[in-house]
C-alpha cells in the first residue's frame, strides 16, 4: 500500500555498486563484499555495508521473497490516539512534549532534600555511589571541558556534570520525570519535575534569559524554552537540522575526526620498525584493580556449600550495597538515625525491609533473608 | 561379612596402593624433567574406578532446563564496584571472556548492564508501538511481532566504554575486566525495514527514537541510515528467548554499533525530523576530546582486537622449554568484517600476520590464532592488531591518544598489550612514546 521509497533507491544504487565489483573479482554466489557508500551517500558510521546481491547479505542468504520488495505484512494494530498519547511523552528540546506546568527553586530544594539528597548528595555534590549533579558555576566549569591528564596525570580533569557539560535542558526534565527518583521512577508530578529542574539551575548557576535563577525563581514553560546550556555548542558532528545527517555521514568519513586510521585514508600498515625510540612500557600503578566479585579464578572445584544460610558480615554489606546511598545520609552509627529509632526499632526494620517512599530501596536493594538484614540494620544504627 | 570383605573395600585396599605408589615416585623423581615411561607414576585418574563410573548417575527428570558442571562455578561474569553506581541497578557485570571459545557467549555469561535494573517484563503485557512520521502507525504484541519473516545473525554487542577505564594507563590485570565489556550472539528477530515496508514512512522522517520499559525508560535516537540498513527488533538469543538482562522479550539490534544504542526491554519507535537528545546520548556517551569538544553521536565500535590466550587470567606459568602454544584471540570490528590480525612479540615494534580460523563474519567476533614455540624464561610484549574490510586498522596508544586525549572514557581501540614476564606470569601494560 505504502512503500518505502528510499528502500528502493538502496536497493537501486546497490545493483550499480554490485555492478562494478562484479567486473572486478566477484563470481555469481560469492559473498557480496561491503560497500562504504550508497547512491553517492557514504555510510553513517564510517563502516562499510553488505547490500543485497545473489540473494545474499554478506556471507548470509536471505529469502528473496522478503528482500527484493519487502511484501507488505501488518501484522498489528492502529494505535488510538489515547494509547499514543499515554506512551508519546519524550521532551525534545524545541519543547516538543513538555507539558504546562511550573515549580520554584524553594518547592525543588525541598523535594530534593526529601527524595534525591540521599543518593546524590547536598547540592548535587554526588559521592553516594550516583552522579554529582552540580560541581559548581555552570559557565566557568564549562571551560574545564579542554583540561586532559596526558601530559600531567595529576592534573585536573575535565568537570562534566549537568551545568558544564550537557548541551540541553530538555534531558534533565525528561530524565527526570521518566527515570527519578531512581528507586521509585515516574512518581513525580509535573510541577515537581519543574521545581527540581528548577533546583538543577539554581545549584549550577545557570543565567536563564539574563536572569539569575535564585530561591524564589519560579521555572515554567514558557522561562524553560529560553534556558541555553553553557556548553551547547560543545559537540561535534552537528546533528540538528535538515543537514544533521550528512554532517554525520561526512564526520566519520574523515578517520582523522574520532582517532581512527584508515587504510585507505593514508593510515600506513608497519610490520617492521614501527616504533619511536622513546617507546616505554607503562605499568599498573600500584596494586591496580583487582577487588574483584566472586574472586578472580580459573579454579574447577566444588562450590562451597551454601545450603546453611551464611553469615554475614553486617560491615562488608553496608561497604559493598548501604554506602552509596548511607555514606551521604544516616551513616553507620549517625546522630541522625535517633529520629527514627524513636518509634522503636520494629518500624526502623519494618521501613529498611520494605522500603520508603523518602528512597530507601526494600532491603537496599539486596536479597538478604530478614535476619541478615536486620544485622545489617543494627550495624547502621549503631556503627558497630 | 567379617571374613568376606566387600568388593568395594578390596578396591579401597588399591586405591591406597597406587596412592601410595603415587607418592614414591614423586618423591623419587623430584627435580628431575626427564622421565622415563617406566619410572613414571600411574596416574590413579586412569587406574582407578571414579565415582561416577560406578553408581546411578542423575534421571533425565532433573534439572529440565539444563545447568553448567558444578565444577565450572567460577566461570561467570564478575563485577566490581569501581564500576558500580546505582545500588548495582545502572552499573555492568562483564563477561569472562577468557574463558570463551569460538565466537558465541553462553547466555548466562552475556554482559549485564542496565541503567535502573534489569526488568521483568511479562510478555502477555509486552506491546511495541511504532508511530510518528509514518502513514500507518501500529501497536504490535509479542505473538504478532514474531509472525514476521525471521532473520538470524551472529554478532557482537560492545559497550563503548569497553577499555574505557584505561585511557591514562592500564588499570586491570584481567582481560576479563580489560576487554570484557562485551559478548556474541546468534540473534534472531525480523529486520526493522521489513516492518516499516507497509508502515508508510515519510520522506522527511531523519530520526528514530528507540525507547525501552524499564525504570529508566532508556532511549536513543537512531539514524534513518541504519534503520532501514540492518537494524534489528530481536527475541532470540543463541536459539532461545533473550535473557531477562538482554531485553526479555524484546531489544533493538543496530549490528556493530555501541551496546547502548540497542534498546533493550523496547516498547516505542518514534520517527521525526530531530534527534531527542536522551540523557544516554548527552550525558554520557559522548567522547571528550582536548579541544574541549565532545564527539556525539558516536556509532560504531571500531576495528579491536586482544590476545585472550595467554592472558592475566591464563598464564604461561606450566610450560616448558620447547613446548608449542597455541597464541589465541579475538578480533571485532563494528565497522565491517575482519580481514588480518597481526601480531607482535615486542610490543609493536615488529608485527608478524597471525591467522584467522572459523567463521569470519561481518561485524562478528572473529578468532585468531598463532603458534608459538615457548624458551624458557623468555620475556615478550604480546600485541595484537586487527583491520577490517572498511580500511581500518586498529591505532597505536599513541595514534589515539593524540587525536582524543585520555578523558574521551568511550571508543578506545588502541592496541593492548599483554607482558609476558621470564617466569610466565602475564601482566597488563601499555606501550607509549
Amino acid at each position: 500500500m505504502f512503500k518505502l521509497d528510499r528502500k528502493l533507491i538502496i536497493s537501486a544504487s546497490v545493483a550499480v555498486t554490485m555492478a562494478v565489483l562484479t567486473v572486478g573479482c566477484m563470481q555469481n554466489g560469492a559473498e557480496p563484499t561491503g560497500v562504504s557508500s550508497v547512491n553517492g551517500k557514504v555510510t553513517i558510521d564510517g563502516g562499510v555495508i553488505y547490500p543485497v546481491s545473489n540473494d545474499k547479505t554478506g556471507p548470509y542468504y536471505v529469502n528473496p521473497q522478503v528482500a527484493a520488495d519487502a511484501p507488505e505484512i501488518f501484522n498489528g494494530r492502529a494505535p488510538t490516539a489515547n494509547e499514543i498519547k499515554a506512551w508519546d511523552k519524550d521532551v525534545m528540546p524545541d519543547g516538543t512534549g513538555l507539558p504546562e506546568g511550573s515549580g520554584s527553586v524553594e518547592d525543588g530544594e525541598e523535594i530534593y532534600e526529601a527524595k534525591c539528597v540521599m543518593c546524590h548528595g547536598d547540592f548535587g555534590s554526588g559521592g553516594g555511589g550516583y552522579p554529582s549533579l552540580s560541581k559548581g558555576n555552570g559557565e566557568e566549569l564549562q571551560k574545564t571541558l579542554t583540561n586532559n591528564r596526558w601530559k600531567d596525570p595529576q592534573a585536573d580533569g575535565p568537570t562534566r556534570v549537568f551545568g558544564s557539560y550537557w548541551p540541553q535542558v530538555s534531558t534533565m526534565w525528561w530524565y527526570i520525570r521518566d527515570g527519578m527518583p531512581h528507586p521509585f521512577s515516574k512518581s513525580l508530578t509535573n510541577d515537581q519535575v519543574y521545581a527540581l529542574t528548577a533546583y538543577m539551575l539554581n545549584i549550577n548557576e545557570i543565567i536563564v534569559d539574563g536572569e539569575e535563577v535564585d530561591d524564589e525563581y519560579v521555572l515554567d514553560r514558557e522561562k524553560f524554552l529560553k534556558i541555553k546550556m553553557p556548553n551547547v555548542n560543545g559537540f561535534e558532528p552537528k546533528i540538528d537540522g535538515p543537514n544533521g545527517l550528512d554532517n554525520v555521514r561526512k564526520f566519520y568519513a574523515n578517520a582523522a575526526n574520532f582517532g581512527a586510521q584508515n587504510l585507505n585514508q593514508g593510515a600506513v600498515r608497519c610490520m617492521k620498525d614501527c616504533q619511536k625510540e622513546s617507546a616505554n612500557t607503562k605499568r599498573i600503578q600500584g596494586a591496580g584493580i583487582s577487588a574483584f566479585t566472586p574472586p578472580m579464578s580459573t579454579q574447577r572445584d566444588l562450590p562451597k556449600s551454601d545450603k546453611a544460610e551464611k553469615k554475614i558480615d553486617p560491615k562488608a554489606v553496608y561497604a559493598n550495597t548501604c554506602s552509596m546511598c548511607h555514606s551521604a545520609f544516616l551513616s553507620p552509627g549517625s546522630a541522625e538515625w535517633a529520629g527514627y529509632t524513636a518509634k522503636g526499632m520494629d518500624k526502623v526494620y519494618a521501613n529498611g525491609i520494605h522500603g520508603t517512599e523518602g528512597g530507601m530501596p526494600a532491603k537496599g536493594g539486596s536479597d538478604l533473608s530478614d535476619a541478615n538484614f536486620k544485622l545489617v540494620v543494627d550495624y547502621l544504627v549503631h556503627g558497630k | 561379612m567379617d571374613n568376606k570383605k566387600s568388593n568395594q573395600e578390596i578396591d579401597l585396599n588399591k586405591r591406597d596402593f597406587f596412592r601410595k605408589t603415587a607418592a614414591l615416585s614423586v618423591t623419587a623423581i623430584a627435580g628431575t624433567s626427564l622421565i622415563s615411561s617406566n619410572a613414571r607414576a600411574d596416574d590413579p585418574a586412569i587406574m582407578h574406578h571414579v565415582p561416577w563410573g560406578q553408581k546411578w548417575g542423575d534421571p533425565i527428570t532433573k534439572n529440565l532446563y539444563g545447568i553448567p558442571s558444578a565444577y565450572e562455578h567460577t566461570v561467570t561474569r564478575r563485577y566490581t564496584k569501581l564500576l558500580a553506581s546505582g545500588n548495582f541497578r545502572a552499573s555492568i557485570a562483564v563477561t569472562p571472556i577468557h574463558e570463551s571459545m569460538g565466537i558465541i557467549t553462553p547466555n548466562g555469561l552475556f554482559f549485564s548492564r542496565s541503567h535502573g535494573g534489569v526488568a521483568h517484563v511479562d510478555p502477555n503485557e509486552y506491546r511495541l508501538m511504532i508511530h510518528g512520521l509514518l502513514e500507518k502507525p501500529i501497536v504490535l504484541t509479542l505473538e504478532q511481532l514474531k509472525k514476521y519473516p525471521s532473520v538470524t545473525r551472529t554478532h557482537f554487542i560492545e559497550c563503548p566504554a569497553n577499555g574505557g577505564q584505561e585511557w591514562r594507563g592500564p588499570q586491570f590485570n584481567s582481560v576479563q575486566f580489560a576487554k570484557g565489556f562485551m559478548s556474541s550472539a546468534e540473534w534472531t528477530g525480523v529486520y526493522l525495514k521489513t516492518i516499516l515496508a507497509d508502515l508508510g514512512l515519510k520522506p522527511e522522517a531523519q530520526w528514530m527514537l528507540a525507547e525501552g520499559s524499564d525504570n529508566s525508560e532508556m532511549g536513543r535516537s537512531v539514524p534513518i541510515d541504519k534503520v532501514l540498513d540492518d537494524a534489528m527488533i530481536v527475541w532470540g538469543q543463541n536459539g532461545e528467548a533473550l535473557r531477562p538482562e538482554q531485553g526479555y522479550p524484546v531489544r533493538l539490534l543496530l549490528p556493530g554499533w555501541e551496546g547502548n544504542l540497542m534498546v533493550k526491554w523496547l516498547k516505542r519507535l518514534e520517527f521525526a525530523t530531530e534527534p531527542w537528545y536522551a540523557k544516554e546520548e548527552t550525558s554520557k556517551y559522548t567522547a571528550l576530546k582536548p579541544t574541549g569538544i565532545a564527539v556525539q553521536h558516536f556509532y560504531a565500535n571500531e576495528v579491536n582486537s586482544t590476545v585472550t590466550s595467554p592472558s592475566p587470567e591464563i598464564p604461561w606459568t606450566n610450560l616448558k622449554d620447547g613446548d608449542i602454544v597455541e597464541i589465541e584471540g579475538l578480533a571485532w570490528s563494528g565497522m565491517g568484517t575482519i580481514t588480518n590480525v597481526d601480531l607482535s612479540l615486542d610490543g609493536g615494534k615488529n608485527y608478524v600476520e597471525a591467522k584467522l580460523k572459523g567463521l569470519v563474519l561481518p561485524k562478528s567476533w572473529t578468532r585468531w590464532s598463532y603458534m608459538h614455540t615457548y624458551k624458557k624464561g623468555e620475556t615478550l610484549l604480546l600485541t595484537s592488531r586487527a583491520i577490517d574490510d572498511a580500511g581500518y586498522i586498529q591505532p597505536t596508544i599513541d595514534q589515539e591518544v593524540g587525536v582524543m586525549g585520555v578523558e574521551s572514557v568511550y571508543h578506545r581501540n588502541a592496541v593492548e598489550t599483554w607482558e609476558v614476564t621470564a617466569t610466565g606470569e602475564i601482566n597488563h601494560v601499555q606501550i607509549r612514546s
